[in-house]
């Protein structure tokens, strides 16, 4: 599902060249849990973002779902994002004028369906991940293990093959990250999708298939999780 | 449309931003749409009030300089002149306090009937005004402010000539905006030489009434080749151009209203783009978010541009809309309220400047909506991300 191969990300900052990313290689399978660990500044968000096709590698070739990324413009990317991939924050990013279900409907607007099928997909989704009671409530009138819920509704909405997720527990209590942590895990076991997950949270380790660690740009090592089948 | 629910929310996220922004919208384009209804509503009032059938003699060195008496009885015996009657500026005041505050004229009580015939004062009024040499007409629009009645007595205290006069009110020209008052020619010419001061041997214009248009142009001609080399020049027009040439001292006023109404607009641009710019950045998160889910750099700045247009053009209808109202307002209320108003009632809004007022606001919206929307369509989804959160 997703091949990273040899892949390096060079960042200009001034004068100066800050290597994010250096000759990584890794393959993931479809359905799969993947944990992506690592201190501040190892690469994993850089790692996360070029196969999610939020950024083009200096360097190596990015292919996932069949498409090499390296060559798509960024309007096919955008095209690409919203076919393939869909997308949970630390910090929910909710859009807060709008209530849940049609924060969940935003991915929906990209497509040709029309306004009832939208929102009765925006309403299935927010029922997979136990939120349809609250469809109708804004995001600052949910707690954020909810909010959380919510943006998961609305990455799966479109029915993406891959689900990215950047420090998904990293603004969660602890009974709420381990639900959150769960409901990823589900959505790996019984949608088969593959979600790849960038994470600090120790406990994230029990509930993945794999776990990538990454330091200092350099995949360090590649190791199963604690996830059960 | 389906991105329409997107736009308006986020348009009315803040809502006194939102409503203020609009409301100087509205404003400017209230103002610029009252001031495009100058033109017109001038040429309104001048069909009103002058005629093409009614020219006007002056001496060709300006307003304030007088004519020979002698000239009026050498233009009434001219070929085409059905009457003539003199205006002498008396300038005399009521209150001292307030200053001259109605035009008052020396007249002669015979022609007035027929040069001014349209102006329908009525007939026994014309023969009162002829008969007592201390009768005065007043125009309808001073009779009401001044709270007079026909049959009052006043008294005028001169400003121009050193006599005080007392009327009696014998009449009234029916026009409710009509400020002039009239009095005997002959009544200020007795009472400068009771006072010692000789007779009055000048006049100030000369109003001639012609029953033929083809008439007018060569009656003008003739009127001013027979005065030219003499101690007066005369400089003659009709009513409707001399009225004009009022006027045409306030189009150069208008077009320099409407140049600064043209400056107000564009710092509305500034206002409405700094704005849009507010919304955007405030919202920089948000629209890096969106682009992650998938949306295209031409779809957000659509949906970005889409709110800053809508909001200078809700503000814009609010505005121009505003506009139609107050004119159609002054048109049936004002002028019933207070006769000095009626004229307002000469300016419309038509369909012609509602449309250039929305669309004026439609564009205000596009420029202010445009660089913003284009720059945060441009910038790299994963550096904002990285850089928001």
């Amino acid at each position: 599902m997703i091949e990273i191969r040899d892949v390096s990300r060079v960042y200009r900052r001034g004068a100066d060249e800050v290597h994010a990313l250096e000759g990584v290689s890794l393959s993931i399978g479809a359905g799969r849990f993947v944990a992506l660990m690592g201190p501040s500044g190892s690469g994993k968000s850089t790692l996360l973002n070029l196969l999610a096709g939020l950024d083009r590698p200096s360097g190596g070739d990015v292919v996932v779902a069949g498409q090499r990324l390296n060559d798509l413009s960024e309007d096919e990317l955008a095209g690409f994002r919203a076919r393939h991939i869909g997308f949970v924050f630390q910090f929910f990013n909710l859009i807060p004028v709008l209530d849940a279900q049609r924060n969940v409907e935003l991915p929906l607007l990209l497509t040709h369906l029309g306004r009832d099928e939208r929102r009765a997909r925006a309403l299935t989704a927010l029922r997979v991940v136990g939120l349809a009671e609250r469809a109708s409530h804004k995001p600052g009138e949910l707690s954020g293990g909810e909010q959380q819920r919510v943006a998961i509704a609305r990455a799966i909405v479109s029915d993406p093959e891959i689900i990215v997720a950047d420090e998904p527990t990293g603004d969660l209590d602890a009974k709420n990250a381990v639900e959150i942590l769960g409901l990823l895990r589900d959505l790996a076991r019984e949608f088969g999708k593959t979600v790849v997950m960038v994470t600090h949270d120790p406990r994230g380790e029990a509930f993945v298939d794999e776990i990538h660690h990454l330091d200092k740009g350099v995949l360090r090592d590649s190791v199963p999780g604690g996830a059960r089948p | 449309m389906k991105f329409l629910p997107l736009i308006w929310s986020n348009l009315v996220r803040n809502k006194l931003r939102t409503a203020l922004t609009s409301a100087a919208i509205a404003l400017a384009v209230a103002l610029v749409c009252l001031l495009l209804t100058m033109p017109g509503g001038l040429d309104r009032i001048l069909n009103e009030i002058a005629s093409n059938n009614r020219l006007v003699v002056l001496n060709k060195a300006g307003l304030v300089y007088p004519l020979p008496y002698s000239y009026l009885q050498k233009v009434r015996a001219m070929d085409g002149v059905v009457a003539a009657a003199s205006w002498t500026w008396f300038g005399g005041v009521f209150r001292e306090e307030k200053g001259v505050e109605f035009p008052n004229f020396a007249v002669e009580p015979d022609p007035i009937g027929v040069v001014w015939e349209d102006w329908g004062i009525a007939p026994e009024q014309l023969e009162a005004f002829r008969r007592y040499r201390d009768a005065a007409i007043v125009g309808r629009g001073t009779l009401d402010k001044q709270g007079w009645k026909i049959g009052d007595r006043i008294a005028l205290k001169g400003t121009v000539y050193p006599v005080d006069l007392e009327f009696q009110i014998v009449g009234e020209i029916p026009d409710a905006q009509a400020p002039h008052l009239w009095f005997q020619r002959e009544y200020l010419d007795q009472a400068l030489r009771a006072a010692g001061r000789g007779g009055l041997e000048t006049l100030g214009t000369i109003w001639v009434r012609v029953d033929d248009p083809d008439e007018v142009a060569p009656l003008l001609a003739r009127i001013d080749a027979a005065f030219r080399n003499s101690e007066a020049e005369t400089a003659s027009e009709t009513e409707k151009s001399y009225f004009a040439n009022f006027f045409g001292a306030l189009e150069g006023f208008v077009t320099v209203i409407l140049i600064v109404t043209g400056l107000v607009a564009l710092c509305i641009v500034f206002i409405a783009a700094n704005t849009a710019s507010m919304a955007v950045r405030e919202r920089m998160g948000e629209i890096a978010v969106l682009k992650a889910l998938g949306f295209s750099r031409r779809l957000v700045f659509a949906t970005l541009f889409a709110e800053a247009t809508l909001l200078s053009t809700l503000g814009g209808m609010l505005g121009a809309f505003a506009a139609l109202g107050i004119t159609a307002f002054l048109r049936q209320g004002v002028a019933g309220w207070s006769p000095a108003l009626g004229p307002l009632g000469s300016f419309v809004v038509t369909n012609t400047i509602l449309v250039q007022g929305l669309f004026l606001a439609f564009f205000v919206g596009m420029l202010s909506g445009v660089v913003p929307s284009f720059g945060a369509a441009r910038r790299p989804v994963a550096e904002t991300l990285r850089e928001v959160f």
